[in-house]
């Protein structure tokens, strides 16, 4: 668990710059490698490369458990999604369970500071692939549908050739590969299903679950890429297996991506109750830490040092682990400052298509930059966050307020003193 | 008067007489102008231009009582030119274009125009029951219709070259000219209001 | 007595705001245009939630028995 392994050039970009260098202000265009760590269970293979031959050589053949009897293993080991809203996955399996089922793998990954589907996609792809043939078995469908990101050209070649190797081995699978456009709501569930119908890849109005009706209507099980990872690890090792790391309360481990949008990215499989203090560094546990991306919360050093990486703990700590995505604030900057210019990025990724959002979050960043540049008040920027949230077809207003709520709750000192045009940090240079 | 005009036949009775062709151009005329203000109103619906207290919903009342209206005196317009005998028009002319005897093309045009009304009033009638988009597809034949009723109009009738007939033609037009250019936000850049 | 929801198909509704003119017991409008809907529907306004629901020019309102999800 020790061995390092520099991950496979996943991003347009080339070799990682200097530390020194000054941190990007939100670029998504700038992708660094992340460092990938070979991990317990997810990420034990890393090391052997991604292909079949090696994969079948660890871990044997593929799983194949009924859909009852992995639901129930689900429910046992309390598995949740991991694209963020941490549905329990025994309850989608149920549902989804009907005639002319469709799966289909999400590792859109919109989110700039998230890399923990890319590395399994490029680096372990047979073991979410694995999950998902399980799946697909279980439901009694051929039909799965993967999804990657348009913007990482390697990663689609290698699950391309990932599903040619399966398809060459004799799996009976229909396997479908799609590109999901370069931006932030591309990978929302709804914008997924619109991209398989073969419409714009943005978000539209659910009125039934797509377990119900997803996919030309077909019960629908999308989930995210490392749940279908988590499944098919599950479904080989059963759920005492699975229990073999994390804690009694949450079995299991979780893919982490630390500094995602930074210069030295990296993404760890970690158990559940790992200490805080364990993942970051002692200078980044004295730092305020955005925890669940950029539609996350922020937590304060206080709150870090007897935090352990487990759902519960989390969310007493009022916050949420989403995506598994640790932003630890740069030693020496201002939380208001990082959190202004994420959600000036977050106003400009709205699709565009409903009015709240697309007034509301420029508005919240105008009247956030106001209070953080220029000595504004507060009221409006509450006002905002309550005006946009739940009114859209995605959640991505629901998680540019919930951000901003965050800041004014946890730093009440930095905003008396910005409405007061003073800034104790630092960072304005780079990000204003 | 009256006996002569129920005798059934004789070179004055009614349904040969110029009672009915009066009719029928009178209700061709003012289904002129109700679809035009119907086109006017409907626009000014989409428009979100509502001036103070003047509630949105009325435009759109308003809109759908003067197409309904149209539609009668169509259906006026249409029953009228069946029932003169002084020229031969039978009741398929109406609806099939390109069958009649008389003038076939711009009695054709006029029926094409009718057909294309009936598209539009039974979709809009059952609105909330089918999706938008396709409504609206069938919605946006009604410019088409107007202006096929328009040229059936001019060019069956001889009241286009009167001074007044030819007045209310320019007018009609360049009210519906107007509303189209709105509705492409070419000309009134439409407000919101706010309640 | 039976509880339903107003909800919104965001990318359809375009502002017109004829739903707050029928329903304004419980629909109001933002500084956009948009709808805010305050409370469920019940009882008496339900009616008035149909008849909303009818008018909308883009087809933009559903009445639905499920608590709004969110």
């Amino acid at each position: 668990m020790t061995a390092v392994t520099t991950v496979l050039p996943i991003s347009p970009q080339g070799s990682p710059a200097s530390v020194t260098a000054p941190l990007p202000l939100v670029r998504s265009d700038v992708r660094m490698d992340p460092v990938v760590t070979q991990g317990p269970a997810l990420l034990a293979g890393i090391t052997a490369g991604p292909g079949l031959e090696a994969h079948r050589h660890r871990v044997g053949p593929a799983a194949r458990p009924s859909a009852d009897e992995l639901a129930g293993w689900a429910r046992a080991v309390d598995l949740r999604g991991r694209g963020g809203a941490g549905f329990p996955a025994a309850i989608k399996l149920v549902s989804a369970h009907r005639r002319r089922a469709v799966v289909v793998v999400n590792a859109a990954e919109g989110e700039p500071a998230s890399r923990k589907d890319a590395a399994l996609m490029a680096l372990a792809p047979h073991v979410v692939l694995d999950g998902a043939a399980a799946v697909a078995h279980g439901l009694g469908t051929r039909e799965v549908h993967v999804v990657v990101p348009s913007e990482l050209p390697s990663v689609r070649a290698g699950v391309a050739e990932a599903l040619r190797e399966r398809v060459r081995a004799g799996e009976r699978v229909k396997w479908q590969l799609h590109d999901a456009a370069a931006s932030f709501v591309a990978g929302q569930a709804s914008a997924v299903l619109e991209l398989l119908a073969g419409r714009e890849n943005l978000p539209v109005t659910t009125w039934e679950p797509a377990t119900i009706s997803g996919h030309r209507r077909r019960p629908t099980l999308l989930s995210n890429a490392e749940t279908y990872a988590q499944l098919g690890h599950l479904a080989r090792v059963g759920p005492h297996g699975y229990a073999a790391h994390g804690t009694a309360a949450e079995p299991g481990t979780t893919l982490v991506t630390l500094r995602g949008d930074g210069w030295d990215p990296s993404v760890r499989e970690v158990a559940y109750g790992t200490p805080l203090a364990d993942i970051l560094t002692r200078s980044e546990m004295g730092q305020p830490l955005l925890v669940g991306g950029y539609h996350g919360t922020w937590l304060k050093p206080a709150q870090m040092q007897a935090l352990a990486l487990s759902r519960a703990d989390i969310a007493e700590a009022g916050a949420t682990l989403g995506a598994g995505v640790l932003l630890p604030l740069t030693a020496g900057w201002c939380p208001l400052v990082r959190t202004e210019a994420l959600v000036d990025y977050l106003a400009r990724q709205s699709a565009r298509r409903c009015g709240p959002c697309r007034n509301g979050l420029p508005a919240l960043a105008g009247a956030l930059g106001d209070l953080v540049h220029r000595g504004g008040r507060v009221g409006p920027v509450a006002e905002l966050c309550g005006l946009v949230a739940g009114r859209g077809a995605c959640a991505h207003p629901d998680g540019t307020a919930r951000l901003v709520t965050s800041m004014l709750t946890r730093f009440p000192e930095e905003v008396d003193l910005h409405s007061l045009g003073e800034c104790r940090g630092g960072g304005q240079e780079v990000f204003g | 008067m009256i006996d002569s005009l129920l005798s059934p036949a004789g070179p004055t009775s009614f349904m040969n007489g110029p009672q009915l062709w009066f009719a029928n151009r009178g209700t061709g005329f003012v289904l002129l102008l109700l679809l035009t203000l119907a086109t006017m109103l409907g626009v000014l619906s989409t428009a979100r231009m509502s001036p103070r207290r003047w509630p949105r919903m009325l435009t759109q009342g308003l809109h759908r009582n003067v197409s309904m209206l149209a539609v009668t005196f169509l259906a006026a317009h249409v029953a009228t030119a069946v029932a003169d005998t002084f020229v031969d028009i039978a009741w398929y002319n109406a609806f099939v274009p390109g069958t009649g005897t008389y003038k076939p093309l711009w009695l054709g045009l006029g029926a094409l125009g009718l057909d294309l009304l009936i598209a539009v009033c039974a979709t809009s009638l059952l609105r909330h029951r089918m999706s938008h988009r396709p409504w609206r597809a069938i919605h946006a034949a009604a410019y088409a219709a107007w202006g096929l009723g328009l040229v059936h109009g001019l060019q069956m009738g001889t009241d286009a070259g009167s001074p007044w007939g030819a007045a209310l033609s320019y007018g009609c037009i360049a009210v519906v000219l107007a509303a189209v250019l709105a509705r492409l936000g070419l000309l009134l850049r439409p407000k919101l209001v706010t309640s | 007595m039976s509880v339903h929801t107003l909800r919104v198909d965001w990318p359809s509704c375009q502002a017109h705001g004829l739903c707050a003119e029928i329903l304004p017991e419980i629909v109001s409008l933002d500084q956009w245009g948009y709808p805010i809907v305050h409370e469920p529907v019940s009882g008496q306004v339900l009616d008035m939630a149909r008849n909303a629901v009818k008018a909308c020019p883009t087809l933009a309102l559903r009445l639905t028995q499920a608590p709004k999800r969110h």
